[in-house]
């Protein structure tokens, strides 16, 4: 069963066009990463997911519901981000126990541990928190709620490296033993690339690529080597990363196109071959110019 | 995966119940506000004397409308509290959609509005006993001060209708405001601008007239037709602007 389908969706604030004629669909129980450069426009999907906004114009729809203002959407899934407000006279034990009331799969046992583990005091408020408390505890809301469409949009932002490595692997832990469906938006895709399923790629608002993780690792190849020897091989090929390394020997990322028999050949040609991993990929992949960082300098 | 079905009546009611806990800092300024009243009552609102050979008598008439009046400003800015952005933010943290999260704000707004307008009209109780204890009054016509059931009932009855009234009232204005900041300038240029051009005109203000049509009104049961359904149509009007808008944008 698909929990979200979405056709064409666009959504413009003034003459921007943060979406732009999206198109995709998620399946029942799959963690999917939602993936992009700063502005892709994941958040903006993620809350028209949420029934927060509406869209411009395109269809979206969860649980076969138009999300905006249905109440079973929103009795069935949570959005989590680090701008998630509670009401200030609440202290943290009372927002766990107003959540528990609100989610029909509530589990307090877990919120209650994971609470414990990650040093919350009970008596403290929302407000007072730092930001990687901020978001350990809107994560704990988001996990505990056990909504059958979980979104976490960013949810580490300011944790720890510690906390951020508990956090994935509750969240790993919690979806083995209840499984649901799942959205994780983040800029650190080496982090999460052993949790995920699929990864949807947006760029500047459509979407660049839907794949699983295992297609996203074969997805391209990285041939290293003298810049003639490799001229021939990405003549015909789009090149999605070139970098000069030293004087005469380049390094080239290009779509995974070539049977072994061709790379066999490659590498008689000594052409050092390979795999492109996939946080590298997705930068490649979104990178807005041919260059880099350094040619902005290059004329000073 | 199987969906269970969701009842609006149960989230309303859960959202409610949230909202009291939450909005609670409500209260407590409530209490404040009607001590501040009562303070400001206790210097009477007309007197009278008069004096002859020796002999001197001093009436000072007293009166807790003022501590009703506080209790209307309090329910108008409540009301328009609950409508900014954090706190309608705060019921999508949890499960809501639009109509429920207004449909708990209204029933909010009417507890706030009972408790209110019951502890105003006690206030009087408290003036009188203040008054006798420690200002030393002699209390003229006593039977006037005598509690009659009816008679509270009556009052207690209208002061819970006219704070919801005005809270409605609130609840509007702060929808208008959510929806176009223009309003916070445009609301106070109408009110007053309408009262120039009926001062300029020489006519009876505006206002003042639909204040009469409210206030001034002898039967009970048409004051409460009235009410009922001019705070309905406040509250209509709200529910349908912000049953478009769109949150944490």
């Amino acid at each position: 069963m698909k929990v979200i389908e979405c056709t064409d969706l666009t959504k413009s604030y003034l003459r921007k066009r943060v979406l732009d004629q999206l198109t995709f669909s998620i399946e029942e129980n799959k963690i999917t990463g939602l993936i992009g450069r700063n502005g892709a426009g994941k958040t903006t999907l993620l809350k028209i997911i949420a029934g927060y906004i509406k869209q411009t114009s395109g269809e979206m729809s969860v649980f076969s519901q138009k999300p905006f203002n249905s109440l079973l959407v929103s009795a069935h899934s949570i959005f989590v981000d680090d701008q998630m407000s509670f009401p200030s006279p609440l202290q943290l034990h009372e927002i766990l126990d107003a959540a528990g009331s609100f989610y029909p799969n509530w589990n307090m046992p877990l919120a209650k541990r994971l609470f414990d583990y990650f040093s919350f005091d009970p008596k403290h408020y929302h407000n007072r928190l730092s930001k990687g408390k901020t978001s350990t505890f809107n994560s704990i809301i988001g996990l505990a709620a056990r909504a059958p469409l979980t979104i976490f949009d960013e949810p580490t932002t300011g944790m720890d490296a510690a906390v951020r490595k508990d956090f994935y692997r509750a969240l790993l832990k919690d979806y083995l033993a209840y499984p649901r469906t799942i959205i994780l938006s983040s800029h650190h895709l080496e982090e999460i690339e052993d949790l995920l399923e699929d990864v949807l790629l947006l760029k500047d608002g459509k979407n660049h690529l839907h794949v699983s993780i295992e297609e996203l690792k074969e997805w391209a190849i990285g041939f290293k080597g003298a810049e003639e020897a490799l001229m021939n091989w990405t003549k015909d090929t789009k090149v999605y990363y070139k970098n000069q390394i030293g004087r005469n020997t380049v390094y080239a990322v290009v779509k995974n196109v070539f049977s072994e028999q061709e790379l066999q050949q490659a590498k008689a040609e000594n052409i050092e071959i390979t795999a492109v991993c996939p946080s590298d990929l997705c930068i490649y992949l979104t990178g807005e110019t041919k260059g880099g960082i350094d040619d902005v300098f290059v004329d000073r | 995966m199987s969906l269970l079905t969701v009842n609006t009546a149960e989230i309303v009611k859960k959202q409610f119940l949230f909202k009291l806990k939450a909005n609670i800092d409500a209260f407590s300024s409530l209490v404040w506000i009607q001590l501040l009243a009562i303070l400001f009552s206790l210097g009477g609102v007309a007197s009278q004397g008069s004096h002859s050979d020796g002999l001197s008598i001093s009436i000072k008439y007293f009166s807790s409308d003022v501590v009703i009046a506080f209790t209307m400003i309090w329910g108008l800015v409540t009301a328009i509290t609950i409508t900014t952005r954090p706190y309608r933010y705060f019921d999508f943290s949890f499960v809501t959609n639009r109509i429920t999260s207004s449909l708990s704000n209204i029933i909010y707004l009417f507890t706030a509005s009972v408790l209110g307008g019951v502890t105003a009209m006690l206030a009087k109780g408290l003036l009188i006993i203040i008054g006798y204890l420690f200002l030393d009054f002699q209390l003229l016509d006593f039977y006037s001060q005598s509690f009659h059931v009816r008679d509270f009932m009556i009052g207690t009855i209208a002061a819970v209708l006219y704070i919801f009234f005005i809270s409605s009232i609130g609840y509007f204005i702060g929808t208008l405001v959510q929806v176009s900041r223009l309003f916070i300038v445009g609301i106070p240029v109408l009110f007053i601008g309408s009262m120039f051009l009926d001062g300029m005109m020489q006519r009876e203000p505006m206002a003042m007239k639909t204040l009469q049509f409210y206030f001034m009104e002898t039967s009970l049961f048409i004051f409460i037709v009235k009410v009922f359904i001019s705070t309905a149509l406040f509250f209509a009007a709200s529910i349908s602007m912000l049953n478009r808008m769109e949150v944490r944008k």
